[in-house]
């Protein structure tokens, strides 16, 4: 795993009244066990990847209190655990990157949701959308709309995060539906406090086992019950849920002084719009603003009451409500239209339909409905060169400094043995033209990015060889290239990509990048890593699941061996063989390598012991500035310098301390014919006595070789 | 910000993947509660962390957490003309924040290392693709409240610690936190991980912010031999350039090789008549290297030197008791072996070679030891060749190219001198070996045929040559060469419109 989190789970021991100081997605664990869960469960991915691993590394806290934790295959089986839920009062938990999570995991979650639950069921989703994500731009509000279930969208604090997780469960019991808490990107990694109540021991777990099974035909997802189920949400669930939100006070409303206005906002955005008010002078730095505020940390259900509350007798409210469709703005016009109030709703007409609501963002879309709705009692003169003046350095920088600045793509790292593959690409590319590459996800996907741009389609997680099924007939005898990553391959490929194509027939090439773990989203480990979350062992081979599900050709290759990459894509190409082409390109994520050897050879050289380090590098002298080598790798430590010769102008190339020594810059010179201005140096520290003397006997005749030349070299001149 | 807010300290850090931008956070992070005060930061690792542009946002309330009625409400994203601390690991970073509005005059303390870390696109470019870096170094003096700006890289490597270490004494040493030295350093030291190295990175960061000069001199170049002859006969203006050019080939052949190079070069003085000689200095600087050619006899020559072995050490850092073995790359081809035989004997082998498709297979993967005898030998034997290259296919080859360069500059100058200037630009298309010399040799080829010899009338020849040049070096497939020449050749009109389409 990419990180240790054995002093994280020191914080999930706290005690009533002790402060947590730490990550918002930390917060949510403790907050978890503090609410007395059975189980946990989930699906690693950015940004909710920590509260898997911390608990992974918890074991002995969860034994103590008998919770099961499992990190599932994907997110549809973390879904189904919730299953549990449903004839038992157990609390469980499950946590997954959203939307593509939710995506994968709605069958289990409309089944689920159908069935209802008794135990308090909870979904934490990493919304990852905006500035920093990785996934496809959408709502995971939908599910919720679709599913009946209820959304919570805390404000951005720990104390209030953790309040909200409790509620949640309570929440979920008192309605017997499941509920999503909606955490995003930058709350998952804020750091902040808050005081800890006792961890609670849960009624049934592990520990104390279920005495006997339950059956209610009601429960199954079969009609009739299921017509039932949907009666049962909409009559009895649905209200019980409301009942709950208003009672127990979830979303708050704040006054101010200017009350012909006011602004509802989604609970993760309360912050930000807490900013864009103090920066227009209408607030101060604690919370006091002259605009009232709605503020739903619940945003589905809507309490309608509430809402035609705060708006009577105010003449506009803004919505302030990420993302779209604006199903929020739009259930507040169909309220006041319900409760015959003329307020006016302002929100994508002054805030952006699409995309993150940043601080800039909010602060326009608020400065903005401020300045069109001209609140009774308030001077607009100040808040408008309040925003001027915030906007100046901007225009100021623009003008300074003229076209943009590069753009920085994320890329493979240093030594990545994914690189290796797709240099192996462009080379094969070179000579048979141009090949469709339906591309997956993971860290592979950076193939899509300069300098390789390889990958034409990304369809979704292990889904790169089912992209390839129609678009491949379509090529006629010019094959199809996919890509899969371990990762993916056990996430769903196996079925979906391997045996539908080995099923059906079909005629391409698969290139399975194996690099041991889920590397993208932190190295968590996966049936063929060895060993699972827990440490325990795991005997599960990718190359012998391809033959047991009757793979014929197939052929594993290191990938750093380019030109061995290179021939072997080449065959499967073009070989007379029908049926699908399997490559699995072995080699271990290098992160995880280098934190696995570092040490070990920190340790060697404090004790004197041999230890041979490689490093590549660029004659500055040979190199003439093309940067063809820069093209075909990409690499970070592959960099440029100022040409040294007064008479060139281009940089040289040159590789930085970063190296690692992989052997992709030499490789990549031979196979693809390159230059000849790289080296490899083999830097040897405590070298043993015979290697100093036959360096020394190596250096003497050598030096007086070079003396002979030289001068025979002053005899030419003269 | 408006004058009744009483906000927070603002911080944002914007660092590459891997360079300890979270350590420093945490610090900041750190010193803030130790002094009691309430604070918040946030990041967006996720892909970010690999490798690319990566943001942490810190707010810190100056005052102590017990005497505030209520908690601050704390934003978990930065706004422009609203960060009091910039902090850039790297220049362009500092760049970038500046275009999104966070460094103003009002507020900002711009913390910024000003080396570079260049970027996928701008090490790419098959010439020079660099942002201009002083630009960026200008604009962050003209806008910050003040700018603190320095190799904070190098301090780092001198001290034998990370960036985050140097950044961290630069933000204590600006004075922007209202908190100590002492309490900055005790953070470093409750981190408990390289806390010596990084006290020292922060001594040096801090002393920076405080003024010290930290701007390594520029390294002059090697003084080139005086040659009488360049002093006599050229202007002033170009004896930088050309004694470097007759340094160059003296030390790739011979003297006559140089006094060659003086012959080829006086014809075109009498023609120049610009100011600064800009014509004689560019084809000075293009026909040395041009006549020092890159072959096998010039790599193994440079790969044998002994300076060349005390560079690579340097380069990766070994100590005087570590050995260092260094291995060259080296595929040689049909290309490479026929280089060297006289053209009788080198225009059948290629005819040959081409018959049977072998021109790129024939190409053997060798892995020399140049650190060993037997590797050494090899390369010296080669690097020998040296007397007979004179006799060789690619001399004569070479030498007929360049001659027809000049009689081209030659031409075009008497007339239009800026004409003749671009034409000498068009050498820089060919460098390099094997596959990327045939490229560049092909394009050199492709424009002197159609736009620098072709009779046709060009509306704008001088601006159809630049813009084919500029178009040959966008793409290694030569599409963007196609379509300018394409459109220059069609009505030799819209060379402009052309250079848009292949940029496209």
């Amino acid at each position: 795993m990419e990180r240790s989190f054995k002093k994280e789970v020191a914080t999930l021991r706290l005690r009533q009244g002790e402060v947590f100081h730490g990550e918002g997605i930390l917060a949510v664990t403790k907050a978890l066990l503090q609410s007395g869960v059975s189980y946990v469960g989930g699906y690693q991915g950015a940004p909710v990847s920590h509260l898997m691993d911390v608990l992974a590394d918890a074991s002995e806290v969860l034994d103590e209190l008998g919770v099961h934790f499992e990190a599932a295959a994907n997110e549809a089986g973390a879904a189904a655990m919730l299953g549990a839920s449903i004839n038992y009062p157990m609390r469980g938990a499950v946590t997954w990157k959203s939307v593509v999570g939710t995506n994968v995991a709605s069958d289990a979650l409309s089944n689920l949701s159908s069935a209802g639950v008794r135990g308090g069921a909870l979904v934490i989703i990493g919304e990852d959308y905006g500035e920093g994500a990785s996934v496809i731009q959408e709502r995971s509000h939908a599910f919720a709309m679709k599913s009946q279930m209820w959304l919570l969208d805390p404000r951005p604090n720990l104390p209030k995060i953790v309040d909200m997780v409790e509620h949640g469960f309570a929440l979920s019991e008192a309605s017997n539906t499941p509920v999503m808490l909606e955490l995003r990107i930058r709350a998952c990694h804020v750091h902040g406090s808050f005081v800890c109540k006792d961890n609670r021991a849960p009624a049934l777990s592990r520990n104390r086992v279920i005495a006997a099974p339950e059956f209610d035909y009601g429960r199954v997802c079969l009609p009739p019950s299921t017509y039932a189920q949907e009666k049962h949400k909409i009559e009895v669930r649905w209200p019980a849920a409301v009942k709950y939100i208003r009672e127990n006070r979830l979303n708050e409303s704040f006054s101010g002084r200017l009350d012909d206005i006011g602004i509802v906002v989604q609970g993760g955005l309360y912050n930000a719009v807490m900013r864009a008010l103090s920066q227009l002078g209408l607030a101060d730095a604690f919370g006091a603003s002259q605009v009232p505020l709605y503020v739903m940390n619940v945003t589905y259900p809507l309490i309608p009451d509430e809402l035609a509350g705060f708006c009577a007798g105010k003449r506009a409210v803004l919505v302030v409500e990420e993302g779209q469709p604006a199903y929020i703005e739009d259930a507040l016009n169909a309220i006041l239209r319900k409760a015959d109030l003329n307020t006016t709703v302002v929100g994508k007409t002054v805030l952006p339909m699409a995309g993150e609501y940043t601080g800039e963002v909010v602060l326009a879309g608020v400065a903005r409905f401020v300045e069109g709705a001209v609140p009774r009692g308030l001077d607009l003169a100040p808040i408008i060169a309040a925003y001027d003046r915030l906007m100046a350095p901007k225009k100021k920088a623009a003008e300074l400094l003229g076209e943009p600045m590069p753009a920085r793509p994320p890329g493979f790292c240093v030594g990545c043995p994914e690189r290796p593959v797709f240099s192996a690409m462009k080379i094969v590319e070179k000579d048979v033209g141009a090949f469709h590459v339906s591309a997956d996800i993971g860290c592979h996907t950076f193939s899509t990015l300069p300098p390789f741009n390889i990958g034409n389609t990304v369809l979704g997680y292990g889904l790169g060889l089912a992209s390839a099924a129609a678009v491949a007939p379509a090529f006629g005898d010019k094959r199809v290239v996919s890509v899969m990553g371990d990762g993916g391959f056990w996430h769903n490929g196996l079925t979906s990509g391997i045996a539908s194509a080995v099923f059906n027939r079909d005629d391409g090439v698969l290139m399975i990048m194996k690099n041991g773990y889920t590397s993208a989203t932190g190295a968590q480990h996966i049936p063929s890593s060895g060993s699972n979350a827990l440490n325990q062992p795991s005997d599960m081979g990718i190359e012998r699941t391809l033959k047991g599900l009757g793979v014929q050709w197939l052929k594993v290759v290191r990938s750093y061996h380019v030109a061995e990459m290179a021939r072997t894509l080449r065959q499967a190409l073009t070989t007379k063989q029908k049926g699908l082409k399997v490559i699995v390109a072995e080699g271990e994520c290098q992160l995880e390598r280098q934190r696995r050897v570092r040490p070990q050879n920190a340790k060697k050289l404090q004790a004197g012991e041999r230890l041979a380090i490689t490093r590549f590098g660029v004659d500055e002298d040979v190199c003439t500035g093309d940067h063809s080598c820069i093209r075909l790798s990409g690499c970070p430590s592959l960099t440029i310098k100022p040409n040294p010769d007064p008479l060139r102008q281009d940089p040289v190339a040159r590789v930085d301390h970063n190296c690692l020594g992989c052997g992709l810059c030499g490789e990549v010179a031979h196979a693809a014919v390159l230059c000849p201005s790289f080296y490899r140096a083999e830097i040897v520290h405590n070298p043993k006595p015979f290697e100093l003397w036959l360096d020394r006997l190596r250096r003497a005749v050598i030096g007086r070789l070079r003396g002979r030349a030289r001068v025979a070299q002053a005899a030419d001149l003269a | 910000m408006s004058a009744n807010f009483n906000g927070p300290i603002t911080l944002l850090i914007a660092a590459l993947g891997g360079e300890g931008g979270g350590v420093l956070a945490d610090w900041i992070l750190d010193v803030a509660e130790s002094a009691g005060f309430p604070a918040q930061s946030t990041s967006i690792p996720g892909v970010a962390q690999r490798t690319g542009a990566t943001t942490y946002y810190i707010e810190i309330y100056p005052e102590r957490a017990e005497s505030l009625a209520a908690p601050p409400v704390f934003a978990l994203t930065p706004s422009p003309g609203d960060v009091d601390i910039m902090v850039a690991s790297e220049l362009i970073e500092a760049g970038r924040a500046m275009q999104n509005g966070y460094i103003s005059r009002e507020r900002t303390t711009l913390i910024a290392s000003t080396h570079r870390i260049y970027a996928i696109a701008e090490k790419g470019a098959m010439g020079d693709g660099r942002y201009e870096a002083e630009r960026v170094i200008e604009a962050g003096k003209g806008l910050a409240k003040r700018a603190v700006m320095a190799d904070m890289a190098a301090l780092a490597r001198t001290n034998g610690t990370v960036i985050s270490a140097v950044l961290f004494g630069a933000i204590a040493g600006s004075g922007a936190l209202p908190v100590s030295r002492e309490t900055c350093e005790s953070a470093i030291a409750r981190s408990g991980k390289g806390v010596e190295a990084s006290l020292r990175g922060f001594a040096a960061g801090f002393a920076a912010a405080m003024g010290a000069p930290t701007t390594p001199a520029a390294n002059a170049a090697a003084a080139p031999p005086e040659i009488d002859r360049v002093r006599r006969a050229f202007p002033v203006e170009t004896h930088g350039v050309l004694e470097a050019g007759v340094a160059r080939l003296i030390d790739y052949q011979d003297a006559a090789y140089a006094k060659t190079y003086l012959d080829r070069l006086e014809p075109i003085l009498a023609l120049d008549s610009g100011a600064g000689h800009r014509l004689i200095s560019e084809t000075g600087r293009h026909l040395a290297l041009w006549m020092s050619y890159e072959d096998v006899i010039r790599v193994a020559d440079l790969k044998t030197r002994e300076s060349r072995l005390q560079r690579v050490r340097r380069e990766v850092g070994a100590r005087p008791d570590q050995l260092v073995q260094v291995v060259e790359f080296l595929k040689p081809g049909v290309d490479e072996f026929c280089s060297v035989l006289p053209g009788f004997l080198a225009r059948p082998a290629r005819t040959l070679a081409r018959r049977f498709g072998l021109e790129a297979r024939l190409n053997i993967g060798l892995k020399i030891k140049t650190t060993s005898i037997g590797g050494f030998l090899l390369l010296k034997g080669l690097s020998a060749l040296r007397r007979v290259r004179r006799i060789g296919s690619r001399y004569a080859e070479e030498q007929a190219a360049i001659e027809r360069w000049l009689a081209a500059i030659k031409g075009a100058a008497v007339g239009d001198p800026e004409l003749a200037l671009e034409i000498v630009e068009c050498a820089r298309l060919v460098k390099g070996y094997g596959e990327t010399h045939r490229r560049g040799l092909g394009n050199f080829t492709a424009i002197f045929e159609n736009l620098v010899e072709a009779d046709a009338a060009l509306a704008d020849r001088k601006g159809a040559i630049r813009a084919a040049r500029a178009a040959a070096l966008r793409d290694p497939d030569g599409k963007a060469l196609d379509t300018a020449i394409a459109a220059a050749r069609a009505g030799g009109l819209a060379t402009e419109a052309g250079t848009a389409a292949a940029g496209a």
